[in-house]
């Protein structure tokens, strides 16, 4: 028991330091980036662009460590959290080789397996990226330049937000509807709205939707949250 | 002009995060299995592990390969690249860029050829996605002793999370759905004179106006449709025939592309008045925010 409890600390240590120098090197590269175009952003703007994606990405950002901290262990979580694709590669590849290995998470053996395969798979992907990437740049570039594919390129958006919302409405059909009903609503008043304000209206009409629809869900722990609040 | 998105520089910026990546990597790989043998695990059951992973990661590798080639086209290849790499997804990355390129009256459908604005939607895509880092090792020690048991166990909570998630992502998609059912782009532009010169006012301030420089219309709402069709095909052969299920993977990406070519077929085949038919008309000049 003392054994588990040291190496469970040992990988937090490892995975406190990491995960730090990884933030210090992502920020390292727009520095870079600015340094070498000689051509820093106004801060104006970025302060715009965060004050609309933070409240998004910050409240996913929470949800997301409090969901995939107890399925991935802790090696598995600095890892994946550094490496992203974590609910398209990571926690599924991390259950399955726990599942072939017949460990289950949150044990010692669990927490061995699930790191070992969601580096294993950061490697992997990594390197299939940069090869890729080495390998057929230069022929996707004269591809996207054809005056053929122009039609492609200018509907890149919804191709993709179609493909990627089929999947997810084809589980949850019923938390899509709403969404979008009210996001072309909104645009019918104020076509131009942006993306970023658009998009908090609809996550906050989805999640409305979502406790709604699974009430039978939701309420029972809204009714405890609201009841002890009464009774305090 | 538009190759400072791909310098040798950029490249070496690549590197190095892919280093990093690999050191980091690497360190977990050695440490977990020297801790695997100490507990007894049996080499057999960690190679099984690695082989078992590098076989899962590539066909999902692959489609997120494709998607860095999407924002390729007006990013360069180098920043969707470390972005795909290094926490990145998709989706977030696009909405990032997208949002930044809003702020200044651009969009993903066209290339970035202003360092101004790359400069800007690097700085934006980072800063939008490093949060959980700031954080993580501060919850994670403490979620993982206190919560971490109990979420695992407790079914109804872990579904709660994932409802939760899957609305907060579905409220992201729908609104890029929503515009390309019915959203335009206004832009702010110089105004130009006969010749294409420039224009400025008496105070030496140059003219500008805001115009429509992209809307959605008949072609953006059969390319959606299509992409759906084709994502909910896919996705329901790779589930029924038995042959076809390891590439569910593909499915994204191959109905991304699929519709795509659609829309492609559709600019072709398709008389000019439907075909380029749009809400609001691009090119237009427009008072107030439209």
């Amino acid at each position: 028991m003392a054994d588990k409890k040291n190496y469970f600390d040992r990988v937090h240590i490892w995975g406190t330091v990491w995960n730090y120098a990884a933030l210090l090197m992502m920020m390292m590269v727009p520095v870079m980036m600015s340094i070498i175009l000689k051509t820093w952003p106004s801060l104006n703007i970025i302060g715009k662009v965060v004050a609309t994606l933070a409240p998004l990405y910050w409240v996913t950002g929470i949800i997301e460590v409090v969901t995939y901290v107890p399925m991935l262990g802790a090696g598995g979580t600095y890892l994946s959290f550094v490496t992203g694709n974590i609910s398209n590669l990571k926690l599924p590849c991390g259950l399955n080789a726990m599942e072939n290995a017949k460990v289950r998470p949150n044990t010692e053996e669990g927490e061995v397996i699930s790191t070992i395969s969601i580096a294993v798979s950061s490697l992997t992907t990594t390197i299939v990226i940069a090869v890729g990437v080495l390998a057929f740049a230069k022929v996707f570039s004269t591809a996207s330049d054809n005056q053929t594919f122009k039609a492609a390129f200018s509907n890149v958006l919804p191709a993709l937000f179609g493909a990627l919302g089929a999947s997810y409405f084809a589980k949850h059909w019923r938390l899509g509807i709403a969404p979008i009903i009210c996001g072309v609503i909104v645009l019918l008043i104020a076509p131009s709205t942006g993306v970023g304000i658009l998009m908090f209206v609809t996550i906050v009409v989805s999640i409305i939707g979502a406790v709604l629809i699974y009430h039978d869900l939701f309420f029972p722990l809204l009714k405890g949250i609201f009841g002890k609040k009464k009774n305090k | 002009m538009e190759q400072f998105k791909e310098s040798p520089a950029m490249y070496a910026i690549a590197f190095g995060v892919i280093a990093f990546i690999a050191a980091q990597s690497f360190f977990f790989i050695v440490k977990s299995w020297k801790h695997g043998k100490e507990l007894g695990i049996k080499r057999e059951t960690l190679m099984n592990t690695v082989t078992s992973s590098i076989l899962f990661s590539i066909a999902p590798a692959i489609s997120i390969l494709v998607t860095v080639f999407v924002l390729a086209k007006a990013l360069g290849v180098i920043l969707p690249w470390i972005r795909l790499t290094v926490i990145g997804n998709l989706a977030y990355e696009t909405v990032a860029a997208e949002t930044a390129l809003n702020n200044l009256g651009g969009s993903l459908s066209k290339e970035i050829t202003d360092m101004k604005q790359f400069s800007t939607v690097v700085w934006a895509m980072t800063i939008g996605s490093v949060f959980p880092l700031t954080f993580l090792p501060i919850v994670c020690k403490k979620l993982q002793k206190k919560i971490g048991g109990a979420v695992s166990k407790d079914e109804r909570t872990a579904k709660m999370g994932d409802i939760l998630s899957a609305a907060a992502f579905i409220g992201i998609i729908s609104a890029f759905i929503a515009r390309a059912i019915n959203g335009c782009t206004i832009a702010t532009e110089p105004v130009l004179d006969a010749a294409g010169n420039e224009m400025f006012d008496e105070a030496g301030k140059k003219i500008t106006q805001k115009i429509i420089t992209e809307s959605s219309g008949a072609l953006s709402i059969l390319t959606l449709i299509f992409a759906i069709i084709f994502m909910l095909i896919f996705m329901t052969l790779c589930r029924k025939v038995k042959a076809l299920e390891k590439f569910e993977s593909f499915a994204m990406p191959l109905a991304m592309f699929a519709a795509m070519a659609c829309a492609v077929i559709f600019s072709k085949i398709l008389p000019p008045s439907i075909a380029d038919f749009t809400w609001y008309e691009v090119g237009k000049a427009v008072t107030g925010n439209g």
